[in-house]
This record gives structure tokens, sequence and C-alpha cells, in this order.
């Protein structure tokens, strides 16, 4: 289903309340309570083992919390899987795409699922191919990419639907300065002239200040600071988002 | 001068050890599958020997002279002698007079036997008297002869104490009830060993291979995410499973036809394989699967393969990486090689129940028991093992679907404590 820019949108494109997640003995999200408004950029931030991840795969209808609730633009995502996939689209963290398939291909394979219209597809794919900025290349193999060529593709897959939300688990993990420009360009893009909203993760905390509206401070799977970023830095009075993040933990 | 090297070895060795692929093929397999062998063997050697000592022969005698009474009673003080109620061996053969005798020896002693037997004492040494030997061929395993080798032994013996060659033996093969005149069930015999050895290391060889591609097409997307992708997406999970499946068994299936092909040729080749001399020709003899054989014989080996392709895809869901996915599949191989063994040498029903029973439980038997079943005409078994391999295959399939329809399909993951040390835990894995 591709969203319908002119549809109201619910104030709250994700709610959290009370979530929790075990793996076993492992507790990886402690009564975490969240809100991210439609419309926004919003970053998750913490170090690895946060929990980030789990929190999102739970939002993506992957994983089922062990208890609390999750809703996606009104839609609970244990109650309503299917509903929930229809409105959104997620990039797992260092995802790969098929190898032996050419990036056409994959933009092809990935379109079929959102809508059967010919030309819909079509429309969407040289969206993608626009946005991911490989022009020829997109005629290899992925096999044969780079990883930084690899996640742009992703990235355009993940935004070409213009879905209502777009789930983003480290979107520029790994990549150098221009490709990792060129990701956060897409994602503005994207957000500025179709109306989706982002929710991401990073532990790149320089690159969340750049792109987000509004981020969340995640630590052992709690919120430990939540807020626009520029307020983070008044409040706890820091050059920038890794002193904040320092100085909640305790670490300074 | 090597420097390092010792360093080295050592970590290679750690690496190598602690491999559960390397463990289980090259140490743990020959450590089990050469004490089962050697079982086999042995049991299949006494069973055979069993079968001479409670020996029994079926004589048809159109002789009335002294000499073939004498003949019989040299063969009854060896083996237990029935004789039969028909004068011609076709009639015995068709009235089932071998089987109402639990024998597959039948003797016949042709008119003029006393005759000639009195001929080549008195007259000419050169005239010997001939007895016709037919035994039955049933395409059952390596040690099928041995009847119609002991048969042999006691005309020798009978030689040795009257005059050497004065009987000598014409043979024949009674194939699914049919005499067939000149064929040596000997020759037959080793003829259709190699076709018995053939078989279940093709059928092997195919059924590993294709969990090897299934089980890598799976770990795979699980390794470069693009699973967690699709299940983010708005598809049935279910339609993920069976896309999955599918595209392996239209590779199984290409693969059993290129199989059955080959294996027909295979069995045409040794037409002209024959020495010279002796007409032994297995498509004129019937030792060849008819149309519908190969049909049923080609439906085993697809629905064998199935149910390899869907336990592969079940086992490699557990598995991180490509690399772990393939050590689980490799668990399944003792289940693949040791059935094949045992049938290159033993018919399965010579076997005791209870290994019966454990190999007709294994589903990836089947194709091999079916190969040798369709062969000598017996469909049932082909169908009853087609029927078995079917629901055991829609048993894990629904075990599969109910893996991907949970997070299980995401977080499952089999540990092998000991083999090495405990990493990661999934939890820790998922942050």
């Amino acid at each position: 289903m591709i969203h319908e820019s002119g549809e109201p949108a619910l104030d709250n494109a994700i709610r959290i309340a009370d979530l929790t997640k075990d793996f076993g003995a492992i507790r990886a999200l402690d009564s975490l309570n969240l809100s991210v408004e439609s419309g926004e950029i919003f970053g998750l931030i913490g170090p690895n083992g946060a929990g980030k991840t789990t929190a999102l795969r739970i939002i993506s209808a992957l994983l089922l919390p062990t208890s609390g609730n999750v809703e996606v633009f009104g839609l609970d995502v244990v109650k309503k899987p299917a509903e929930v996939r229809k409105i959104i689209s997620y990039l797992p963290e260092e995802a790969g795409a098929y190898r032996n398939l050419s990036g056409w291909e994959y933009l092809h394979f990935m379109a079929k699922f959102k809508t059967d219209s010919k030309d819909e597809i079509q429309r969407v794919v040289n969206d993608a191919a626009e946005i991911s900025g490989l022009g020829e290349r997109l005629r290899d193999r992925a096999k044969t990419y780079s990883k930084g060529m690899k996640r742009r593709l992703l990235v355009a897959r993940a935004l070409m639907t213009k879905p209502k939300l777009a789930i983003l688990d480290e979107p520029g993990s790994g990549l150098d300065v221009l490709h990792a420009y060129h990701v956060r360009e897409i994602i503005k893009k994207y957000v500025k002239d179709c109306g989706v909203t982002v929710l991401l993760s990073s532990h790149n905390m320089l690159e969340v200040e750049h792109l987000c509206g509004r981020v969340a401070l995640l630590n052992k799977g709690k919120t430990v600071a939540e807020g626009e970023p520029q307020e983070l830095k008044e409040k706890f009075a820091s050059a920038n988002l890794e002193e904040v993040f320092a100085k909640v933990v305790g670490l300074a | 001068m090597l420097k390092g090297f010792g360093n080295i070895l050592v970590k290679e060795l750690k690496e190598l050890i602690r491999d559960p692929k390397i463990l289980l093929g090259m140490i743990i397999v020959p450590l089990i599958m050469f004490p089962v062998l050697g079982a086999v063997m042995n049991f299949s050697m006494q069973s055979a020997q069993e079968q001479v000592q409670k020996a029994t022969v079926l004589v048809v005698n159109n002789d009335g002279g002294n000499y073939s009474q004498i003949f019989i009673a040299a063969l009854n003080s060896s083996v237990k002698v029935f004789m039969s109620n028909y004068t011609s061996p076709e009639d015995t053969v068709n009235q089932n007079e071998l089987s109402k005798c639990n024998t597959t020896q039948l003797i016949e002693i042709p008119p003029g036997f006393s005759t000639n037997m009195t001929l080549h004492v008195n007259v000419d040494p050169n005239i010997t008297a001939s007895v016709k030997i037919y035994s039955v061929f049933s395409g059952t395993g390596v040690f099928e002869s041995v009847g119609s080798s002991m048969i042999d032994r006691l005309i020798d013996g009978f030689n040795r104490r009257l005059a050497s060659n004065i009987v000598c033996e014409e043979k024949s093969s009674i194939i699914k009830g049919q005499i067939k005149e000149g064929v040596d069930p000997a020759q037959l015999s080793a003829l259709m060993i190699s076709q018995a050895i053939a078989m279940p290391i093709t059928i092997m060889i195919l059924l590993t291979y294709s969990m090897q591609i299934a089980a890598t097409s799976v770990a795979m997307e699980k390794e470069e995410k693009t699973l967690e992708t699709l299940l983010t997406l708005p598809v049935d999970r279910f339609s993920i499973l069976m896309g999955k499946l599918s595209g392996s068994i239209v590779v199984a299936g290409v693969a059993a036809i290129a199989y059955m092909i080959g294996f027909n040729y295979y069995m045409g080749s040794f037409t002209s394989a024959i020495p010279a001399g002796t007409n032994l020709d297995l498509v004129s003899l019937g030792l060849v699967p008819s149309l519908f054989g190969y049909l049923l014989l080609g439906i085993s080996l697809f629905v064998a393969l199935l149910s390899a392709l869907a336990m592969a895809v079940i086992l490699s869901a557990f598995a991180e990486d490509v690399r772990s996915a393939q050590s689980l599949v490799s668990y399944v191989y003792p289940f693949l090689f040791i059935p094949s063994f045992i049938l290159m040498y033993v018919d399965i029903n010579a076997l005791p129940l209870a290994v019966k029973v454990a190999l007709y439980a294994i589903p990836y038997s089947h194709p091999i028991i079916a190969s040798r079943a369709v062969t000598m005409g017996d469909y049932w078994t082909a169908v009853w093992g087609i029927v078995y391999v079917s629901i055991f295959t829609l048993v894990i399939m629904y075990i599969a679907s109910r893996l991907f329809a949970t997070e299980k399909v995401l977080t499952a993951k089999l540990k092998f404590r000991g083999l090495r040390k405990r990493g990661k835990t999934a939890a820790q894995d998922l942050e």
C-alpha cells in the first residue's frame, strides 16, 4: 500500500508504553516508554547492547514484547502485525541484498510486494534508482557492490514505496563521509517531500545530531534522556550529544 | 627456520577440532560407520550360511532309472529333498511348488539320466549325464548366489564318489516366476551387484548435495539479513517458506529427472558389457524397471528429496550463518549413509525386525528400497514408501511453517555444548 500524502495523519506515529523484552535471563528492554510524532526523524541512540535493535525489531513486528504496548499509527504490533507491515518498511543493520540479483532486479522484487500495478512498480523502481544514485551500476549483480553502494541501494529500497513509517537500523554504519552524507540527504528529502516518518538508530551521535529532530538516549534497555539535540545539549551543558550521553550515564 | 610453525599448527588444530563438521565427518562417522558395516556384512554372511544349513531343494524326476534314485539319495544326505508333483519344471514353477517347499532351488533330472550314467561307466567316459538346475533370482543382495553354489558343491561331491564329470549341470534362472533358460544365476548376481552399489551411492550424493544447496540458501538469507527484511514485508510467512522450498524443489526435480535418465542409460549399458558367449541381457530378462516402475522410482526419489530439503530448511533456520548451517545439516548425513551401506549388501527383508523398522523409518532409505522393488516388479513397496515419506515430509513442513510464523526463525539457535566453547548467547547477539 502506498501512503497517500492527503491522508490525515494521527499525532503519534509510534507509541511505546512500558515495553519490556527478555531473552532468557537477559533483559534487553526494561519498561521503555517512547513516542514518535508523525513526520519527524527520530533517533534512538546508545552504545552497543543498549536495546536499540530489539526495540526496532519489536516495532517492526519481528519480535514479540515480553510485556508492554507498542502501537504504530494506532495499530497494535502484537494484535495486527499484518496491518503494521503494510505501512512500514524496515532496514536491518548491516543487511545485504541478494548476491546474484542485480540492483534493478532487487528493487523490482521488493516493489512487487507493495503493489501489483506494473506502472506503479516501474515508477517506484525509477524513484529508487534515482535516489540510490547508483546509475548504470544497478545492472550489475549486488555481490560486486561496495559496502557503501549496497547501503545506498537498501536505503533507497526502504524509502521508495513512501511508507508511513521507515525504521532504519544504523543507516549510516560503516560508511565513509561521502556515502554517509548521501544517505542522510536521501532520508531528509523523503521526510520533507513525501511525509514519511523515520525512526532510526545509531551509535554515531554526531550523525544523529545532523539528521534527527528529536532523539532518545538508550542505555541498558531504558530511556535515559529524550528531546531535541539542541535542548539536550543546553540542559546538560555539553558541546555535543556524546558529552550529553557520557554525563547521563555517569561517565563524566 | 620455520619460525612460528608450532604456533600456527596449534591454532589450526584448535580450529579444526572445534568445527563440528570435521569432528563428525572425519572422526565420529568412520567410528560408527565401520562397526555398522562390519555387523551388516557379518549378519548377511551368517544368514546366507544358515540358508545353506537348512537348505532344501525341489526335484522333478523324469528319469525312471536307478541312478536317479541314487542321485536323489545322495542329495538327501546333505539337504532336505522334496519331490515335485509335476513333471515339467514350468508347471512346478507356475504352481508355486517352490514357495510351498520354501526353497529357491529346483533340480530336474531329465529322461535318459540313468542311461547316460550307465553308458559313462560301461562304454564311453565322454558321455555324461546332465541335470538341469533352476535357481530363483530375486535381486536381493550380494550373497544371493549362495543357494546355487550349494548345489554345485553337492554335485561335485556326488561326482567325486562315482566318477569325475559324470554328472554335469545346465543352469537356468527363475526371474519373476519365469524360467529363463541358460541364464546363470551367479553371473546375473555379479551383474546386479554393480547396480546394488551404484544406486545407493548416487542417491546418497544427490540427497547430500541438495541438502547443502537448501541449507546454504536459507542461511545466506539469514546471514545477509534479507530474511529479516522479507519478514517485515506485507507477505504471508508461509509464502516465504513455500517460495524457498519450491525453489529447491525445482532444482531437486530437475536433479531427479537427470538422475533417472542417467540411471536408465546405466542399466542399458550392461547389455553391451556382457562377455561374449553369455546371453545376459537385463532388458530382455525383465530386470530393468518398466515405465511405471521408473515413474514410481522418480516419485519416490522426489518425495525423499523434498523431505531432505525441508529438513535442511528447518535446520538452517537454527543457524546464524552459512558455515554453521552446513555443519548442522551434516548431522543428518549418518541417516543417509548408514541405510545406503546396509542396503548395498543385504535385502531389507532379511534383516532383524528392529533394524528393518529403523530402516523403514528413515525416509531417505525409501528410494533405495524402491529402486530394488520396482526392478523386481514389486510396486506396492514403492507406493507405501512414497506414502510414508510424503506424510513425514508434511509433518516436517508443518514444523517449518510453525517456525517461520514466530520470532523463533530469527532468535532460534542450537548450541553445540562441549563441541566448542559457548559463545555469545542469542540474546547478546540481538543486543
